[in-house]
């Protein structure tokens, strides 16, 4: 594993068991400093005040999807660098096109393994998004 | 305008409730004139007034159903339960795998990584609950449309009784996870993405 373990990790799912599984794997692969929100709105909310290193979002949420946060972080000066991670069950190609298109680091097809969400997370991180 | 046919004049708007009244009017009138010549015709009218008849029953069968209450409200509701209680399955699974890796460190490493390996595929297969909960509401969304849908032919056959109109529910924002026989896989995922050119 490539990536700095010490970062600081936003999770967006309004599935609390989703946010849940995803704080449990990333704390077995050494990130410890997580923070969640239940939708884009709150995402982002907690973005400005507190920029992390890494977002990874769900897509289908209210209010605000997965894709405006990401349309919001990318149009916002001070976070438009962050690595951008959808973890989602929407594996449509439109939908795929429609992230890429709005500046997605990766995207994660629901329901994912621990070895996936590590690899990406390395992916993205160790090419300097 | 004879007075028969002035008695059995349909109304401005018709609707099918109307129509089977109107129906069973001319009917009655056709059957009191003396002329053989109405048979054929007041038989292609009584099935039509049947016809009716049976469609109305139909539709409010649909709508009032099971223990006097309302089949597709019901059924609705008892798919809520379902997410409730695998939300609730999920998350007593979810606490027993965390106290088993916490219990995982007090042995020795080749145990504790074991246990550990087991109980990140626990949490792997837990986020069933999330693609059956995305599922369920796709399935609770096409309930509620149908149920609008009758709700409309009642009112358009003139039982409103039945027909309460009930609020509207929030539908899903996208399509929800794909069947998946039909859905991508992370690697068509991979190719694709990195096939595809990103912002300007």
């Amino acid at each position: 594993m490539g990536f700095n373990t010490g970062i600081k990790v936003l999770i967006v799912d309004d599935y609390n068991t989703m946010l849940r599984i995803m704080r449990n794997l990333l704390r077995q692969i050494g990130v410890e400093a997580v923070e969640d929100a239940s939708n884009g709105e709150e995402a982002l909310r907690m973005s400005r005040l507190n920029p992390p290193d890494l977002i990874i979002s769900d897509w289908n949420m209210q209010p605000m999807t997965g894709l405006e946060l990401l349309q919001k972080v990318r149009a916002d000066e001070r976070l438009k660098r962050t690595p951008f991670i959808m973890v989602t069950a929407e594996s449509k190609t439109e939908n795929v096109i429609a992230a890429k298109q709005a500046g997605v680091s990766n995207y994660i097809v629901k329901p994912f393994n621990a070895d996936t969400l590590r690899a990406k997370i390395d992916g993205v991180l160790c090419a300097g998004h | 305008m004879t007075t028969t046919a002035r008695s059995a004049a349909a109304p401005a708007t018709l609707q099918l409730g109307n129509a089977n009244d109107f129906l069973d009017r001319v009917i009655s009138k056709l059957d009191a004139l003396d002329n053989t010549q109405k048979l054929p015709l007041m038989s292609v009218l009584r099935y039509l007034s049947d016809y009716i008849h049976a469609t109305r029953r139909e539709l409010r069968a649909l709508r009032c159903e099971a223990d006097g209450g309302k089949l597709l409200t019901s059924s609705a509701s008892e798919l809520e339960e379902v997410v409730s209680e695998t939300e609730n399955a999920t998350g007593n699974i979810m606490s027993a795998a965390e106290t088993i890796e916490v219990i995982a460190t007090r042995l020795d490493k080749q145990t504790a990584e074991e246990l550990t390996a087991a109980v990140t595929r626990i949490y792997e297969a837990s986020a069933f609950q999330d693609i059956t909960g995305q599922r369920i509401t796709k399935v609770m969304g096409a309930i509620d449309q149908v149920e609008n849908r009758i709700d409309t032919l009642l009112r358009f056959c003139n039982t409103e009784a039945e027909a309460t109109p009930k609020p509207k529910k929030t539908t899903p924002l996208v399509n929800g996870p794909q069947l998946q026989k039909m859905a991508n896989t992370q690697d068509d995922i991979d190719r694709l993405f990195a096939s595809i050119n990103g912002p300007p």
